[in-house]
């Protein structure tokens, strides 16, 4: 399912509107960082007459311009060439987006509300103050509209009919997870949205500035008010921008990270909260792997502390999946068209910790996994490759170093023996509460709107807030949280309520 | 072989099932579970011809003063085969002429043996040499009673096992037990036609003398509870067990499958510890408040400790019980309500009250 360049819409921004970042800049409101959370909060603000400046680290580059999922897409689109490791018994391998847009332009674009139940949690055990979650999902119906969520019109691809055909022969939910994507004149091949694409363009016509090849390294910080920013632009040389209020949208690595920079204390960076994942790859008698796209069903049975879903799966990804058992599995990688890659997500209750060091560039980032997520991975493992064998897969490959194939179900009860979760490559692409919203003393770091405890004019409004990770795909929370948080500010005239 | 006839079931969607056939046969039948269910066989007057197997000739002799004394028929006929059911010559005694109007329920196992190589001779040799003498026989349905065990424990507190899952067996009996069931579907693929029930922890009248520990301890509030005893626990009262192996004897289509056979829903090990307690206070006992509160890693020290010596091939009960009591074991019977038409009809409070009542009439000291 290729997106031939033909069919991509001419961009709605051109090129020559995003700014390059210079030595000084200044704006009524910066937001540092340009996904889900500093996009939306740009476009609320700028259309409501505010001065904004957003400022990101990674470069604007087209949507659709490059491969998904390609390498050339790792080198360009995401930090560190999407290699960035949180350490741990395993270390926990996750990537961040850093580009304009953020991670927003290089998921997968599944989008799923966040729950009625949980947002009731978070409301109650937080103590998160005016927060109506009915106003939120109201909130959720704008997004939809604006990102334009919709299912495919046309078939499923064959790795997604797999999820789908499995779970039905074991009497298990499963549905499509509807995406961002637009469908222009009907086209079977959608041309996916995206940031740069939706939120950003909107706030620029509505006279926000984006600036992009711009790191955010500390934030001159004096009782609990912040006035300006040191910067590193993309050739290295330093510069300052000033401002009268900041936004810290980086994400739940970037963002805890940059206020402890800048020596603000509090609970920050303390409860990094993951989906943990564990892979496997099945091999099927038909050739059904599509490189470019990932299935758009999810099993839902075991939801919310189990979930499954479809993996990128071009033929590097699937090398990828089969290296931790390299020894056996290689000879797998030539039948790589007959192959594609899935994952079971868990809910974590293990907990991981983002500590900045004085003169190191990038935070340290650590995880620990429970006994009880342990076996969840290998449970979640295991009930997935049964699924694959229910689809008709002929051989399974779990990654973890160790795994035998799977091809009967003797073979299910010999890997769970032989799994370890400290043997397996776990990863993780949701990542979130650094900075947890409300009002509960001890474990929020920010305020029921997202303004950073004991600060005046410093705020954090992304992934960060969500006060645990929420069982789902959590862009969807993100956005709605924060333009939720942003109409506040806007609404309370830029002081606190 | 008669012909499926369509028989209403209560709460359940219509299903086809066979008539009692002319043979019964039933192996571990002096056992807790072989009692509940030979008790029912003995009450039904469409069971003309009962063949139960014994382990030693005391236990027959046992076996037959219990049939005596519940026999409703006495025109039917009773055999009691006495013979180790790990011996590859017993099944084909067992089975020898009972022609193919015959079901088979393999009820026979052991759970607390005093070395783990007994497991396998049991569990899973004995079941390999029956099913392949059922198969041999051409007998209509053998009935599998297997466990939970090769499943081993749900991941998390509110995980709950589905119809159909991965093998996980829990330790040695676990492995026997799903070697068990391989051994069976090894037989299904040779022309058997076999039923697998899984029932998880059962509690009922029959019980063995040492499940009175049990009531024991809850009377004392020493019942070990680990953590706030949040883990959840599927039971099945025995008379429920026997109700859905019966529904898999006498169902046709349930040919080549496997049931989860348990109470409607999982308990809480709080709640029940706090039922029994409440059963107990009802039968006119005297319960002292739970004291024996044990942090979670005790139960991990038990595991593992369990773990240990089973590697040496020794079994420890307590250190087992225990290890296992930090786990949640819950499953799902929404398919065996469905496909065999099972509807579990007593719960937890007036299951424990039953079986409080039927050990106080048989003398025992709670």
């Amino acid at each position: 399912m290729t997106v031939s360049p033909a069919a991509v819409p001419p961009a709605t921004v051109p090129p020559a509107a995003v700014l390059r970042a210079t030595a000084a800049m200044d704006a009524d409101v910066l937001i540092i960082g340009s996904g889900a959370g500093g996009a939306t909060t740009a476009a609320v603000l700028a259309e409501a007459g505010l001065d904004v400046l957003v400022v990101e680290e990674g470069e604007w580059v087209e949507q659709g311009a490059l491969v998904p999922f390609s390498l050339e897409q790792m080198d360009r689109q995401y930090r560190a060439g999407g290699v960035t490791v949180a350490l741990g018994l395993p270390s926990i391998a996750y990537t961040e987006g850093r580009c304009a847009g953020g991670g927003t332009e290089v998921n997968s674009g599944l989008y799923w509300r966040p729950p009625g139940d949980v947002l009731q949690r978070w409301r109650e055990q937080f103590r998160i103050v005016d927060f109506d979650p009915d106003e939120l999902l109201a909130i959720a119906d704008e997004v939809e509209r604006d990102i334009s969520v919709c299912p495919a019109p046309g078939g499923y691809t064959e790795p997604s009919e797999v999820l789908r055909r499995g779970a039905d022969a074991l009497g298990w939910r499963n549905g499509e997870i509807p995406r961002w994507m637009a469908y222009p004149n009907d086209q079977p091949h959608g041309q996916r949205q995206s940031m740069t694409r939706t939120y950003l363009p909107r706030a620029m016509r509505a006279g926000a500035r984006l600036a992009v090849g711009c790191r955010v390294d500390r934030l001159r910080c004096g009782a609990g008010r912040a006035s300006s920013a040191d910067t590193t632009l993309a050739d290295g040389t330093p510069g300052t921008i000033t401002f009268r209020h900041v936004f810290v949208c980086g994400g739940a690595i970037q963002s805890p990270a940059l206020l402890q920079r800048s020596g603000i204390r509090g609970h920050i960076g303390r409860t990094l909260a993951v989906h943990p994942t564990v892979k496997l790859a099945a091999r099927f008698p038909e050739a059904l792997n599509v490189p470019d796209d990932v299935p758009v069903h999810q099993v839902k049975e075991f939801a919310p502390h189990l979930s499954f879903g479809g993996s990128a799966s071009n033929p590097g990804l699937v090398a990828l999946s089969l290296l931790d058992q390299w020894a056996t599995f290689q000879q797998a990688v030539t039948q790589w068209q007959h192959i594609s890659v899935y994952y079971a997500a868990i809910t974590s209750e293990g907990l991981g910790r983002v500590r900045s060091f004085p003169r190191m560039k990038d935070p340290v980032v650590t995880y620990g996994l429970t006994l009880r997520d342990r076996a969840l991975l290998r449970s979640g493992l295991a009930r997935l490759a049964l699924l694959m064998l229910e689809a008709g897969a002929l051989e399974v490959y779990p990654s973890f170093k160790g795994a035998p194939s799977v091809r009967n179900r003797r073979d299910l009860a010999t890997m769970q023996q032989a799994f370890s979760a400290t043997r397996a490559s776990v990863m993780t692409v949701h990542l979130c509460s650094t900075v947890p919203m409300g009002e509960l003393e001890g474990r929020t770091g920010a305020d029921s709107f997202g303004l950073v405890h004991g600060c005046s004019n410093i705020y954090v409004n992304d992934a960060s807030l969500l006060p645990t990770a929420p069982g789902v795909n959590p862009q969807a929370s993100v956005m709605a949280f924060a333009i939720r948080n942003a109409r506040h500010f806007v609404a309370s005239g830029g002081r606190r309520a | 072989m008669p012909d499926p006839q369509t028989t209403p079931v209560d709460a359940a969607p219509v299903i086809a099932t066979w008539s009692a056939p002319r043979t019964t046969v039933v192996t571990g039948a002096a056992g807790w579970l072989g009692r509940a269910l030979t008790h029912r066989l003995l009450a039904d007057p469409q069971r003309p011809h009962l063949r139960l197997l014994a382990h030693s000739t005391a236990e027959a002799d046992d076996l037959r003063r219990f049939v005596d004394q519940h026999d409703a028929a006495a025109q039917r006929r009773i055999d009691i085969i006495i013979g180790d059911v790990a011996r590859a010559d017993t099944a084909a005694r067992l089975l020898y002429q009972v022609g193919a109007d015959t079901d088979v329920v393999h009820t026979a196992g052991i759970i607390h043996p005093r070395r783990v190589r007994q497991f396998y001779e049991i569990n899973t040799n004995g079941t390999r040499h029956l099913a392949a003498a059922a198969r041999d026989a051409g007998v209509r349905r053998f009935v599998h009673v297997s466990s939970n065990s090769p499943f081993g424990t749900n991941p998390d507190t509110g995980d709950t096992f589905r119809h159909d899952e991965p093998f996980h067996p829990y330790l040695g009996y676990g492995d026997s037990k799903m070697q068990g069931e391989m051994a069976v579907n090894e037989a299904v693929a040779a022309g058997l036609d076999a039923t697998i029930v899984r029932p998880p922890w059962f509690y009922g009248p029959f019980q063995p003398p040492r499940q009175t520990t049990f009531f024991r301890m809850v009377r004392n509030g020493k019942f070990p509870v680990i953590g706030t005893g949040q883990q959840r626990r599927s039971m099945v009262y025995v008379d429920n067990l026997v109700d859905g192996i019966l529904c898999a004897e006498l169902t046709p289509a349930a040919r080549g499958k496997g049931y989860w056979v348990a109470d409607q829903r999982a308990y809480t090990v709080a709640e029940i510890v706090e039922t029994v307690g409440r059963a107990l206070v009802d039968e006119g006992l005297s319960v002292k408040p739970p004291t024996t509160h044990l942090p979670n890693v005790a139960a991990l020290i038990a595991e593992v400790g369990d773990r240990v010596l089973q590697r040496v091939g020794v079994y420890q009960q307590q250190l087992h019980v225990l290890g296992e009591m930090g786990h949640t074991i819950a499953v799902d019977i929404s398919r065996t309500t469905a496909e065999i038409g099972y509807v579990p009809k007593v719960e937890l409070y007036e299951g424990m009250r039953r079986s409080i009542r039927w050990c106080l009439d048989q003398g025992l000291e709670l």
